[in-house]
């Protein structure tokens, strides 16, 4: 399962509703997630891959290839697959 | 610094209204709440107001307020633990907790304010606040006030909110909050069900039951009523300018708790106490509630019946809401100002509720039938209701 694959799919369960997206739909503009929805991705990524992400790293994630990215930042191990 | 360039960047965007030629917010009420009300001298059907059992213009209610007024005056013009602590007061806190089922409580300036001093008075920087994703504006200004650990719960899920729970062992104390009866869109909490998860992983429950109270369970009691549940271990708060129509919030729960935020409140503490004539009012809704509950509740009801099946039948994308408010979910922003616009053309008053009070795309315009409504207003609305879906095609 590759990292885009595992953050996506953990978006996926973490969404009010079902929604088409890909790596680069922006989160917000484009689905429309709130703050808190944010927050509620954020802390489900947060225990999926045991870091803590900086209040303002997350303001800078607008989509799931941001997201890969922090995360290689926070767990530079992580390996793509 | 340029105080010019400081005053410049407080525009408001009014581009909507101005696109549109309409406003709907701030407008110029003329009359009480009344059946019609008068908005720029024309008559308008209110299904805006949070009014739900129609007890605001009641004429015992508004005799009450003016006995309280001709005998305390207009305010006690001190704080509540100084000269705003009167026998009304006392008497009304201990009348709301017996009326919700609780040990002990504190009356408020305002809903939005109790909710604010209380996350304040009661979590600390090393505890986790678990809070349900649709809260409340004043729930999440209260908790975010802290600066402890925030998590959000997806809306009503408990599987989420479980999941959660499962993971706060390094946290001194959790919270989970909610609201009862979610507003813009009228679903109700599980409440019973997020008490025993409380329960289950030794967490506080809090529940803002502003749209419950007087509105939900058997007798009006609201979400704890509702619910059946006994031996409430967490905290209650509210809105009275709801169902209750007058103004003021309360905090509810264990006597010792409410002793303790008696004198540790900043919110309460530092602000003058609600006005006499207004507890006055309160306690006379609460006699009216007692017992005429069953009658206004019934007709409260059967209206919001009559406005949901009259919008599915006429092509009106509905939210599902369990309490007495009809939602029309238009989604679209653009949309949403452009059905509210419709809506005051045929003279009745609704609220649009567009971001950021809503998520992007969730715009909603939402209804409340107070039960002073007559038959007739309710008739002549969902003609009007009926010409809309004609206008736009919805069927």
């Amino acid at each position: 399962m590759t990292l885009e694959y595992r953050v996506m799919k953990i978006i996926e369960e973490n969404l009010e509703e079902k929604v088409e997206f890909n790596a680069n739909t922006d989160l917000r503009d484009e689905l429309g997630l709130d703050s808190f929805a944010m927050v509620i991705i954020v802390n489900a990524l947060e225990d999926e891959f045991g870091i803590s992400i900086d209040a303002q790293d997350y303001r800078d994630i607008n989509n799931v290839v941001d997201i890969v990215k922090s995360l290689k930042q926070y767990c530079p191990d992580l390996k793509e697959s | 610094m340029n105080r010019d360039d400081f005053y410049a960047g407080f525009n408001v965007d009014k581009s909507l209204a101005y696109k549109y030629d309409f406003n709907p917010y701030y407008c110029s009420i003329e009359s009480g709440l009344n059946d019609p009300i008068i908005i720029d001298g024309k008559e308008f059907i209110n299904l805006a107001s949070n009014n739900y059992l129609g007890l605001a213009a009641d004429k015992r209610v508004s005799q009450a307020i003016a006995l309280a007024a001709d005998e305390y005056g207009a305010s006690m013009c001190g704080t509540p633990i100084a000269t705003g602590s009167m026998v009304i007061l006392k008497r009304l806190e201990r009348r709301l907790a017996e009326f919700i089922g609780l040990q002990d409580s504190i009356v408020f300036p305002s809903g939005y304010q109790a909710n604010c001093a209380l996350f304040m008075s009661l979590a600390q920087i090393d505890d986790l606040i678990i809070i349900d994703h649709y809260a409340h504006a004043s729930l999440i200004q209260g908790v975010r006030l802290v600066g402890c650990k925030v998590k959000p719960f997806l809306h009503n899920n408990m599987n989420h909110l479980k999941k959660l729970l499962e993971k706060t062992a390094k946290y001194k104390r959790v919270f989970v909050v909610t609201e009862s009866v979610f507003s813009t869109e009228g679903s109700i909490a599980p409440f019973d069900r997020i008490v025993n998860l409380c329960a289950e992983f030794n967490a506080i429950p809090i529940i803002d039951d502003s749209h419950g109270i007087g509105v939900i369970g058997r007798s009006g009691r609201g979400i704890l009523e509702d619910k059946d549940i006994e031996n409430f271990n967490g905290l209650y708060t509210a809105s009275l300018g709801k169902a209750l129509a007058n103004a003021g919030g309360i905090i509810s729960g264990k006597r010792e708790l409410i002793e303790y935020l008696k004198y540790s409140c900043p919110g309460l503490i530092y602000s003058t106490a609600l006005p006499p004539p207004v507890l006055a009012g309160i306690e006379a809704v609460l006699d009216i509630v007692d017992k005429e509950f069953s009658i206004l509740s019934e007709r409260m009801w059967r209206y919001k019946r009559m406005i949901s099946e009259c919008f599915v039948d006429n092509g009106f994308n509905l939210t599902e809401g369990e309490a007495p408010i009809t939602s029309i979910l238009i989604k679209n922003l653009e949309d949403c100002a452009c059905m509210a616009k419709l809506i005051h053309a045929k003279n009745i008053l609704v609220t649009p509720f567009i971001p950021p009070s809503v998520p992007p795309n969730e715009s909603k315009i939402r209804l409340i039938a107070g039960a002073n409504l007559s038959q007739n207003t309710i008739d002549r609305a969902l003609d009007k209701f009926k010409e809309i879906a004609k206008e736009l095609s919805l069927k």
